[in-house]
């Protein structure tokens, strides 16, 4: 449809037809129509990953029991546990029923108990969710805007030294994966010159209050978050970059040179904040990422979020903490994803009408 | 307008970089049993954890394996699933996006929603969800990390298939009463060549990065040698010397693989968006 827009032969009729579409009452049912699928999407995704969850650990030769609480921890069952079990996971029943008692088991919240820490999936998660979005958050915000600096001066001054230096040294960066990232980053800092803490997120039994407290978890904050710092840089930057290059040669950008504006000026009022847009909508593309996006900083540096608690699951083989997990993650995925398209339409006019 | 994109490439000094990167490492990885005496899971009669000598360039490991050995065969790994990836899930974004392009319709929208759908996904934690479940091997991770993958190169592909599909040879082909097979893989597949090349470039990046990070965490045969694998075990002699010769080339080893790949998919980028490319007379302007 959008191509058409721009064809010179389009009949009065068309052009005019289209007008109508425009109609405030018309793109309005038009727009609530694409919520409705961009929600028919999501409930997909999530019907998906449901299915996952329901069906993996049953597919499992032998008995679901052991598959679902796993073989570790059918010596500690006692009968009467068991016979609990499967009462609630209607492990008697037909498949059909199972997962209909699953279903209505989870609309109650209630995401199965994790025998390792001995309590529920739901509370366990919750306990090391704070830590991810103190890590992940800050790191998210502090790369973006490193990124978005770096990219409007590497991308205004395209081709000089500064540029070619920045866009390789970015690159290589780039290339080293988080994991290695953060054990050089421990084992310099942390390990040969004793410069921070070498796991944590807070200094155990210390009994610290007010500014002393701040202090303990920012030094704790310390290398994680520059090792994630370090490794999400690049992403905004070659994306700021390479909308920097573009803006440049638009027509206003010539006019605010000849008018005489000041260099940082351009860069920034002009230039810059025309590259905004791409970039802000790749930061909010990542944002769900941030749940999982630090799993391995957090494995490395045992930061107590929700990346070390599914990887302690993992050694564990706590399939009900593992099963919680995936399905907490994918919902807040799926949940940012669907509240970032209907801002989307609210912050960028632009986009919802080439639509 | 005609870019010979190797050219482009090989002009960059990136792109140089990266393709040199590239060919050292298969080059090791194809050359492998020549370079060393040992085998990778041999235990050795040299004690563990000895220092760098002329008979073990990196050392021993806690196991008395020749840690260069497992070294340059644990780049057949990565290379492996490198390359089955990139070929794999960019069969499948070729095939799904192109023929959603070419029948459109509710196949179409169907495939799209299952592209929006798989996007959506957290990847790395299902592919731990279900290498949990069934037992993890080589072939099992790039179907995996395939299946995760295809759907960001079927938008890439689909889109440029509907523009492709109005040109004139394409339209022709389908006058004359070609099958989709034909017109996909004999018209639309050698047009977008060097885009395609791109995506697997990508996917090859991410797939090396993934297979690393899963055996780190130990989602991995463990019959075969990985270097995520190698990482989390060297990672725990910290408090001894042996790290330097047994986490550092490893890390490097991998970090200069996934550098060579982005090097040369950016030189390619670079190449293949008409905006980026370094065009004399637009730069006169500025």
């Amino acid at each position: 449809m959008e191509k058409s827009i721009h064809k010179p032969n389009m009949t009065l009729f068309r052009r005019q037809a289209l007008e109508w579409s425009r109609a405030p009452s018309i793109s309005r049912a038009v727009q609530i129509l694409k919520g409705l699928t961009d929600f028919a999407n999501y409930a997909f995704a999530f019907l998906i990953i449901l299915t996952l969850n329901f069906v993996l650990p049953r597919l499992m030769p032998g008995d679901p029991l052991e598959a679902i609480y796993g073989e570790e921890a059918m010596v500690v069952m006692t009968p009467q546990l068991e016979a609990d079990i499967i009462q609630r996971f209607s492990l008697d029943q037909s498949l059909s029923e199972q997962f209909s008692s699953y279903l209505w088991a989870l609309l109650h919240g209630d995401l199965g108990y994790s025998y390792y820490y001995n309590d529920q999936v739901m509370n366990v998660i919750m306990g090391f969710l704070p830590w991810t979005l103190l890590l992940a958050g800050s790191a998210l915000i502090i790369s973006t805007l490193i990124g978005l600096v770096l990219g409007i001066e590497s991308g205004y001054l395209r081709g000089k030294a500064l540029d070619k230096m920045l866009l390789a040294s970015l690159m290589f960066l780039n290339g080293f994966p988080d994991f290695f990232v953060g054990i050089l980053l421990l084992l310099f800092f942390g390990v040969i010159w004793g410069m921070v803490p070498l796991s944590g997120a807070l200094t155990p039994y210390s009994d610290l209050t007010g500014l002393a407290l701040v202090s303990d978890i920012l030094h704790h904050l310390a290398t994680p978050l520059t090792a994630l710092v370090l490794v999400w840089i690049t992403s905004t930057y070659l994306l700021t970059r390479n909308t920097m290059i573009s803006t440049l040669k638009d027509g206003f950008i010539t006019t605010a040179k000849a008018k005489g504006c000041r260099v940082g000026d351009i860069k920034y009022k002009h230039a810059g904040r025309n590259s905004l847009l791409p970039v802000v909508t790749s930061t909010g593309l990542h944002i769900p990422h941030v749940l999982t996006g630090a799993l391995f900083v957090e494995i490395v540096f045992a930061y107590p979020g929700v990346g070390l608690l599914l990887y302690n699951s993992l050694l564990t083989r706590d399939y009900p903490l593992i099963q919680g997990i995936l399905l907490m993650v994918t919902v807040t995925v799926l949940f940012v994803n669907l509240s970032m398209d209907l801002l989307y339409h609210k912050l960028d006019p632009r986009v919802c009408r080439a639509r | 307008m005609h870019v010979d994109y190797w050219k482009e490439i090989t002009g960059s000094n990136l792109g140089r970089a990266g393709l040199t990167l590239l060919g050292l490492m298969v080059l090791i990885a194809v050359f492998a049993p020549l370079m060393t005496p040992y085998t990778p899971h041999q235990n050795t009669d040299t004690k563990a954890f000895s220092p760098p000598s002329k008979d073990h360039w990196l050392g021993t490991n806690d196991a008395r394996q020749d840690i260069w050995t497992r070294l340059i065969y644990g780049a057949r790994t990565s290379l492996e699933v490198g390359f089955g990836v990139a070929i794999l899930s960019s069969f499948l974004s070729v095939l799904i996006g192109g023929t959603s392009a070419i029948f459109g319709g509710l196949y179409d929208r169907f495939w799209m929603r299952v592209v929006d759908a798989i996007i959506a996904i957290p990847g790395i934690i299902v592919i731990i969800l279900v290498a949990t479940y069934l037992k993890p091997n080589v072939l099992l991770i790039i179907v995996l990390l395939s299946l995760l993958m295809w759907p960001g190169g079927a938008r890439v592909i689909r889109a440029q298939t509907f523009s492709l599909k109005e040109r004139m040879h394409v339209s022709a082909a389908h006058t004359f009463g070609a099958g989709w097979s034909h017109i996909l893989f004999r018209h639309i597949v050698p047009d977008l060549g060097p885009i395609i090349v791109a995506m697997m470039i990508q996917d090859a990046r991410r797939a090396v990065f993934m297979e690393a990070g899963l055996s780190f965490l130990g989602v991995s045969d463990p019959s075969i040698v990985s270097w995520g694998k190698m990482m989390q075990f060297a990672r725990v002699y910290t408090f001894l010397e042996v790290w330097k010769w047994w986490l550092l080339p490893t890390g490097f080893a991998l970090s200069l693989t996934l550098i060579g790949l982005s090097f040369t998919g950016f030189a390619l980028e670079t190449a293949l968006d008409p905006r980026l490319r370094d065009d004399k007379h637009v730069e006169g302007v500025n």
